[in-house]
């Protein structure tokens, strides 16, 4: 009661043991709102809880997440976003681009709160845009996909046909082409917006990956959430293999099953993000604005596990290198 | 004096040039000349996948969560009560056969989970509407928004403490095994890919239909004969469907309306929940939050389609599966096909009306029609991805208002009815 008198600040912590000016961290309190697929994912929304796990162990910070529900509207989001920021939590974390307007109308509304963003550019003075160079990944992948593919026939399959999963194709693309020229690539995405259900709906894309393996593909690249396990089923059946995203898949447990049909994945690193915005606001360095992070930043790459390209690794880390000089830009869209 | 009512009842659209019989040669010949027809739509285009196993087989996969769910449908409003929830009752259906399989090691285990799980639904929905009195579609929505919340309340709780699962979605699910006719995969395979006017397409359905089914679809499958044998040949599905036609009429003929509408409603949820088990078993392998992807409401759709009739349903839900599978394979080239397909039956819809019916108007409009979609085809190449991934509503959009003229629903379909009312 004494101490709450002298501390000035939040007082349920005891505010005896911050000695300096700065905001002590056990007093930040984050709050992340997830897209849907939510935590266990095994993709980018579980990346983001990662980082946030981290940040919760090594940072201190205390954590308030909130889950997103399959078909919500935008006015669901603005209402979750404004719960987070009216009740105290400060930084807030939006996972996905789909939070792109709510946040942008909540964003004003709370001028004190510091928010970041994943995966959208939308501006505002105290919003950090989390983005990353899927493409430079993509690329990779792409790469790699068209040096292991006996038939030179690919396959990508995306959850939404939305200008963030375009980056993805567009880079798988532009490696696979660099490689081999004359490579045949077919490419589905499992729903139009504003059907998002694309990201959650395994037996689409399991429908549609077995697709190109029928019309002659070896290697179909996945960026699509949720429906992905769909992907490494229909890989598994037909004997072919596919490309992982977002997180290290052939590592999850979830595809434990499936994992010698995962070459390799295409790795997006939101923890790393996640945690460094973290980190920035506890030292209270956050730069308002768009963060890249991109090959050279290593907020991409691709993955290893399963030593399946072992064979070829010198090849993608001579394009890695050529990227990240700039000898070669890949196209975004 | 009924016989003399209905035939003073009903009068000169029952001509015979107007109205015919579907009989079983004629299916089959239907069958055939549609096979042809998709022939020689692959032939002219190139786009060998509109008539291969592997499409038959997604089809095939596509369609049984449609038509359980269309066949949930039927129970219910056969016995007069809408249901609108069928999409929560998958819902429900989904998440309980994924969790049945799990907890105990065994796929059928989540079969029988998952018609449960529906079934619950269905008894909320019968307790409210049968019981209560509730207008059905606002029971029908409440369930929808409940199995929802249900399941996600039930995932936190059950999977997200699992290695591979979260609030999300389930650990994979043990495999259902499949079932082939055994010696004819190969020979089939190998006269597929010939690509020969007609045998190859033949090939390519019956390789689709034998190889690789799992046990699942086949006592779906076996599910639509069976309804139609329990509603419309036993003493059972009689009271049924009188309940649905007149409550009233059945009650005073001693027919406790209640117990019946209960009982179907039960079915109605359980057939539902059988449908989303499909597609957490046997379709995903996975439960995952949303999975449904408004199925449920599809299947009330092919129901409607399919005239309130078993075998109706089932051609709605096979057409839905399989233009499904056609966009999710090949996407534009095998959509731009179709589009040959549909024109083709444009042309013979036009001729038949302006033979067989003389309807000249009808004839012309048809015909304009069949040729606006030719000269598409013909000035394309392929259909835009935006487009394709409507293929299927639009299909069913398309043969629905051809046919909507005939529809008819059951007399008391939707209408609330308490125990002693007279009228």
């Amino acid at each position: 009661m004494a101490a709450a008198a002298c501390g000035g600040s939040d007082s349920t912590t005891s505010a005896a043991t911050p000695g300096a000016s700065a905001p002590a961290a056990s007093a930040v309190k984050v709050g992340l709102a997830y897209d849907i697929g939510g935590r266990g994912d095994g993709s980018f929304n579980d990346a983001a809880a990662a980082g946030l796990d981290k940040a919760v162990t090594e940072l201190k910070v205390e954590k308030k997440e909130l889950e997103a529900t399959q078909g919500e509207t935008d006015a669901q989001k603005e209402e979750r976003l404004r719960l987070l920021a009216s009740g105290g939590y400060n930084p807030v974390i939006a996972v996905g681009f789909a939070y792109s307007a709510p946040l942008g109308k909540v964003a004003k509304e709370f001028p004190d709160t510091k928010f970041a963003i994943v995966d959208d550019p939308v501006a505002a003075p105290n919003i950090t845009n989390l983005l990353f160079a899927e493409e430079q990944g993509s690329f990779l992948v792409g790469a790699a996909a068209a040096i292991k593919s006996k038939k030179g026939n690919i396959g990508f399959v995306g959850g939404v046909d939305v200008p963030l999963i375009h980056k993805f194709e567009a880079g798988y693309e532009a490696g696979a082409k660099a490689v081999k020229p004359d490579i045949k690539i077919q490419s589905k995405y499992l729903t139009q917006p504003p059907d998002f259900g694309g990201f959650g709906d395994p037996a689409k894309g399991k429908t549609a990956a077995q697709g190109m393996y029928d019309a002659g593909a070896d290697i179909v690249y996945q960026a699509a959430g949720g429906s992905g396990g769909g992907v490494f089923d229909a890989a598994k059946a037909a004997g072919a293999l596919a490309i992982g995203v977002d997180s290290d898949q052939a590592a999850l447990p979830a595809y434990s099953g499936v994992k010698d049909v995962i070459m390799t994945s295409m790795i997006k690193k939101v923890d790393v993000a996640v945690f460094d915005f973290l980190q920035h606001f506890v030292a209270g360095t956050v730069k308002e604005g768009p963060a890249v992070y991109d090959l050279k930043a290593g907020g991409v790459d691709y993955s290893t596990t399963g030593g399946q390209l072992d064979d070829i690794k010198s090849q993608i880390d001579e394009y890695k290198q050529k990227i990240i000089s700039g000898e070669i830009t890949v196209p975004s869209s | 004096m009924s016989v003399t009512d209905l035939a003073a009842g009903r009068p000169v659209e029952a001509s015979p040039n107007r109205r015919f019989k579907l009989t079983f040669p004629m299916l089959l010949l239907g069958v055939v000349a549609l096979i042809v027809l998709l022939s020689i739509a692959r032939v002219v285009t190139g786009a060998n996948d509109i008539t291969s196993g592997g499409t038959v087989s997604a089809a095939l996969g596509l369609a049984v969560p449609i038509g359980l769910a269309a066949l949930g449908g039927l129970w219910s409003e056969r016995a007069g009560v809408v249901n609108i929830g069928l999409e929560g009752m998958m819902i429900l259906g989904t998440w309980f056969g994924a969790w049945g399989a799990l907890q105990f090691h065994n796929p059928w285990a989540g079969v029988v989970a998952g018609a449960i799980g529906g079934a619950l639904g269905g008894a909320i929905h019968a307790v409210a509407t049968v019981t209560f009195g509730v207008d059905h579609i606002i029971s029908g929505v409440a369930i929808n928004i409940v199995g929802v919340g249900f399941t996600q309340y039930l995932s936190k709780l059950v999977f997200d403490g699992m290695p591979g699962g979260g609030a999300k979605q389930s650990p994979p699910v043990p495999p259902m095994s499949t079932l082939s006719i055994p010696g004819i995969g190969d020979p089939l395979r190998t006269l597929e890919a010939k690509h020969w006017f007609v045998l190859s397409d033949f090939a390519g359905l019956l390789r689709g239909l034998t190889q690789n089914v799992s046990a699942f679809t086949i006592l779906a499958i076996l599910l639509v004969p069976l309804t139609y044998y329990v509603l419309w040949r036993t003493a059972f599905g009689l009271r049924v469907r009188s309940v649905g036609e007149r409550p009233v009429a059945a009650e005073s003929l001693g027919v406790n309306v209640y117990l019946y509408k209960w009982i179907a409603v039960l079915f109605s949820g359980g057939l539902a929940g059988l449908g989303g088990a499909f597609l957490s078993i046997v379709a995903a392998g996975i439960y995952r939050d949303g999975q449904t992807g408004g199925r449920g409401y599809i299947g009330l759709a092919a129901m409607i389609f399919g005239n309130w009739r078993p075998g109706g349903l089932a051609g709605g839900a096979a057409l839905f599966g399989y233009t499904d599978a056609l966009q999710l394979r090949q996407g534009g080239t095998s959509v731009h096909a179709l589009l040959l397909v549909v024109a083709l039956l444009l042309a013979a819809v036009a001729i038949y009306q302006l033979v067989r019916q003389g309807r000249n108007k009808a004839a012309l409009i048809t015909g304009i029609g069949a040729v606006v979609v030719y000269v598409v085809f013909a000035v394309t190449d392929t259909v835009p991805e935006q487009f394709t991934s409507f293929t299927p509503y639009l299909t069913t959009l398309l043969v629905l208002s051809l046919a909507s003229q005939r529809l008819r629903p059951p007399a008391a379909d939707g209408i609330p009815y308490r125990r002693g009312q007279t009228t």
